[in-house]
């Protein structure tokens, strides 16, 4: 649990502790053997039933007071179990605050009030996606005016794309600058959703290609806005993409602790060789700093303290590089075992690698991080 | 100008005769073997473009919707293309491609699939094991066999057996090995050993007709003790146990041997205690050098695979980079991304100077050491296919065995098996590291693209992984650096002794 949180959090990560030990930690395999097995659902309803999809709410629709901390919190407890279920979490919530920058309470409040189970939350997003790739020439085009659009073309990797009811949508309004975010009935006639995408890690997050042939889309926010909305709320949830990865380190570093206390090679518990013990070390210090940047980071965004932009996006570049060599050493130390479906390593080695891709490449996000710098912000 | 005083100084460390084997080799090797190495390299290529990219992604999502799959079309077709015969010497009944060449060859394959790669080379990790034992009579049976499953079109596949549930790093040294939880007992009987226990993560285990099992005489003393017997496919009291299910090198299948009191006969031991005893060196050391020579050889295998990884992941990095616009302009023509291509491109560079280094020193001073010297690598490349009898017959008697033995291992000083065992540990960790570094970059820059499995990027990752475990960990391998090129001139290195 992170350093600095507060006892309210820290509550809400117990709870959410119990709940991941209960229902994610057995047929995580099972799980993860997506698209090749069956997906989430039942474990989504529960997520659900504990408020997991709607941290990043108004706090008058059951919204927390400071939602980027909870969703930290939550987040890092999920992911220490299986960083699946919080690609999904993640998602949700990072549709849900681009709608919150867009300035659209109505598309949150006819979601909410309407009464409905799980899927009247869950919103498909391109949560991988950054700027660049929406900007590219071949992603999707919105016909049309006042309010009467209809998207063309194909959106690459949204996640929850096969199984929510919407998908949030980037696409370029035609003749106009910029780009857009629209609302589209992901079930409509007009979208096609290929085959799942077989993807690195996250296997139980899934992910489709979407092929829109004139669908209708309802403009969220204002017409070639999107790229500030995407700025903004990036800005807010990077940092919750640190939580992920902390998460998943803590959950490396605690199985091959316990792995090399329980190991006999060379006649002693491996975890008293030295080297072990510096790989254990090396483990150890950045599931630590990991710790303290991500609650830290959190804190200042939900203050909005000086500087909160910066931190929360040092956080989401970082510590998932962090988690990359965590969890490599994590599969090092269980040797062979490491390697194999039984210990949950090797999915985690996977899993640290595909959360660096969120909202963009770490090199994307690096470079972003230093445009701001020159466009101003202090960098110390 | 280099005068006789001089010896002094060289005589210091870093030994010339270690750190430019390169350069020692290079008048030795034989002007064939570049034409043979670009034909090795060549084919490679071809096999890869025919058979192995039209496959590789389609049964690699076949094994991960069916981790039991044993992926037989593939080795037939590369039983077709008479790779499991490639290497095997001439006067063996072999191709007598020389041995320096896999490594290319391998790099060449891996930078396609490595899984496959290995599906293909990974043969003859069990047949270095076979060849370190010097057993010139099991040997020549056992390529018989090989050659004969080339004939039939049913492959015959070789696999080796060290690592057991107690003892995986433990095994690749003597030193741990004399402290080490082993349960594979080879109990001398009349006529042979009657073998009890199991082995653990064998590659090919499901698909090898012979397994080339190491156990031990005594459990309590197996530094002392080490056999190796060759295993048929089908023997009774053998059986095979759990399939694993891999992160990666899914079509490489890997499994559990089961030995219940399962009788091996005397013509099938390939090494004992017994059989070296006229060496000059004792039981524990002999081991060791038989181990030293295995790995000289396997490890820089894993380096040429490693290497041919990195190349993949660099090359659809690149490609990737080539087609992907970013604020206007192809990200290729970005200088961040050129830079990292650059870091890229170096890593594989590094790597496969490694392992080419790792081939030379083999040639100096270790398994290919008779093959390199050129009235030898000619006679082997003029010999027809099908042996003479006068040579099956030579190669069969036990004074063949012994004398060979006697010339290839007493004849190696510590030194040379410390220079190979040394270089090999270099290569296989330093390209295996390399290699991932590589991967991770090309994932860094392609985004979520290079976690899709159609980009090749995520299969190469999960693939490398295990280079940093197999063979020895990469813990396990920079210790044995130590031991071989940095402790034996300190003396006040201790090893394992933490
Ligand atoms: C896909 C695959 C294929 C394989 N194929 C074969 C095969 O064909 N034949 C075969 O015989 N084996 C094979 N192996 C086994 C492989 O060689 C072993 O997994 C490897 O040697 C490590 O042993 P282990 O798994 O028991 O790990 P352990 O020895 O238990 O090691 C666990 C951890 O402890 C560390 N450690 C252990 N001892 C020390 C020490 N003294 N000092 C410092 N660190 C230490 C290791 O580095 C590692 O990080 C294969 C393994 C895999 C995964």
């Amino acid at each position: 649990m992170q350093a600095t949180v507060s006892e309210d959090l820290e509550l809400i990560g117990r709870t959410c502790r119990e709940f991941a030990d209960r229902e994610l930690v057995e047929g995580r395999e099972e799980r993860d053997r997506y698209p090749f097995g069956p997906p989430f659902e039942r474990t989504l309803e529960k997520a659900f039933e504990v408020g997991l999809f709607s941290i990043m709410l108004p706090e008058e629709a059951g919204g927390s007071p400071d939602p980027v901390g909870t969703l930290c919190v939550i987040l890092d407890e999920i992911c220490r179990v299986d960083a699946s279920l919080g690609g999904i979490v993640f998602t949700v919530a990072l549709a849900q605050e681009l709608i919150h920058q867009a300035g659209e309470p109505k598309a949150i409040k006819e979601r909410t009030s309407s009464g409905g189970g799980c899927e009247q939350l869950l919103t498909a997003f391109p949560s991988f996606t950054d700027r660049c790739e929406i900007e590219r020439s071949t992603a999707l085009r919105a016909v049309g005016a006042n309010g009467d659009h209809r998207l063309e073309g194909l959106a690459e990797y949204v996640v929850l794309g096969g199984m929510a009811r919407r998908a949030l949508l980037p696409a370029r309004i035609d003749g106009g600058d910029g780009w857009s975010l629209f609302m589209v009935d992901a079930g409509g006639d007009a979208v096609r959703a290929g085959k799942p995408v077989l993807s690195l890690g996250m296997h139980a997050c899934p992910a489709v290609d979407l092929e829109l042939a004139g669908a209708p889309g309802r403009l969220i926010g204002e017409a070639g806005r999107g790229a500030g909305y995407l700025e903004a709320a990036a800005d807010r949830l990077f940092v919750a993409i640190g939580a992920m990865a902390s998460g998943v380190m803590k959950g490396s570093f605690d199985t091959a602790f316990d792995y090399a206390k329980e190991r006999v090679q060379g006649g002693r518990e491996i975890v008293g060789w030295s080297e072990v013990k510096m790989l254990l070390a090396d483990m150890a210090l950045k599931v630590k700093l990991a710790d303290m940047l991500v609650g830290e980071a959190a804190r200042a965004v939900d203050r909005g303290a000086g500087g909160w932009t910066l931190a929360s996006r040092a956080a989401g570049v970082c510590v998932p590089e962090m988690a990359r060599d965590v969890t490599s050493n994590g599969v090092q130390l269980l040797g062979g075992n490491g390697f194999m479906k039984d210990y949950g390593q090797e999915k985690r080695f996977r899993d640290a690698r595909q959360l660096q891709t969120l909202l963009g490449s770490s090199a994307m996000n690096r470079l972003a991080y230093i445009e701001k710098v020159v466009g101003g912000e202090p960098a110390c | 100008m280099f005068d006789r005083s001089d010896n002094g100084v060289m005589a210091r460390e870093p030994r010339f005769e270690e750190i430019m084997c390169g350069l020692l080799q290079s008048g030795k090797v034989p002007r064939a073997m570049v034409s043979e190495t670009r034909e090795a390299v060549a084919l490679a290529r071809r096999f890869s473009d025919e058979v192995v990219r039209p496959h590789s992604l389609e049964l690699d999502r076949r094994m991960q919707e069916d981790p039991t799959y044993i992926p037989w079309d593939f080795a037939r077709d590369a039983n077709r293309w008479g790779f499991y015969t490639m290497w095997l010497p001439r006067f063996l009944g072999g191709k007598g491609m020389s041995l320096p060449t896999m490594g290319p060859f391998f790099e060449e394959l891996c930078a396609c699939d490595s899984t496959l790669g290995l599906l293909t080379a990974g043969q003859y990790f069990g047949f270095s094991i076979l060849l370190a034992s010097w057993n010139l009579r099991i040997i020549q049976r056992i390529v018989r066999d090989v050659i004969e499953g080339e004939r039939t079109g049913e492959p015959c596949i070789l696999a080796g057996a060290v690592t057991e549930p107690q003892a995986g790093t433990d095994v690749e040294e003597m030193e741990l090995l004399s402290r080490a939880k082993v349960n594979c007992h080879a109990r001398k009987v009349k006529g042979g050993y009657l073998v009890n226990g199991t082995k653990i993560f064998i590659s090919l285990a499901q698909m090898a007709t012979w397994t080339m099992l190491i156990a031990y005489e005594d459990l309590h003393r197996p530094e002392e003790t080490v056999v190796m017997l060759a295993v048929k496919k089908g023997t009774k009291g053998f059986s095979l146990g759990r399939m694993e299910n891999k992160m990666g090198q899914k079509a490489c299948p890997v499994g559990e041997l089961i030995f219940e009191d399962c009788f091996i006969p005397d013509e099938d031991v390939c090494y004992s205690s017994e059989q070296v005893r006229h060496l000059r060196r004792g039981p524990k050391e002999s081991a060791m050098q038989l181990i030293d020579f295995v790995v000289s050889n396997t490890r820089p295998g894993v380096g040429a695979a490693a290497t041919g990884v990195a190349r993949g992941a660099y090359e659809q990095a690149l490609r990737f980079a080539c087609e992907t616009e970013v604020d206007g302009k192809l990200l290729v023509n970005h200088e961040w991304a050129q830079c990292l291509l650059a870091e890229m491109y170096k890593n594989v560079a590094l790597a496969r100077m490694t392992y080419m280094e790792g081939t030379y020193v083999n040639g100096l001073y270790g398994i290919t050491r008779l093959l390199s010297i050129k009235p030898v690598y000619y006679l082997d490349k003029v010999i027809p296919e099908s042996t003479p009898r006068w040579i099956a017959g030579l190669l069969d008697s036990d004074s063949a065995t012994r004398w060979t033995r006697k010339f290839l291992l007493d004849g190696q000083t510590d030194e040379q098996i410390a220079r190979t065992s040394g270089w090999a540990s270099l290569s296989k960790f330093a390209a295996s590291d390399l290699a991932l570094d590589t991967c991770e970059k090309a994932i860094e820059l392609m985004g979520h693209a290079g976690t899709r499995h159609e980009y090749r990027v995520e299969k190469h990752l999960r693939d490398i992984k295990v280079m940093q475990i197999f063979e020895g960990t990469n813990q396990l391998n920079r210790l044995n650096l130590f031991k071989c090129m940095i402790a034996r001139s300190t003396q006040e290195a201790l090893i394992f002794s933490d």
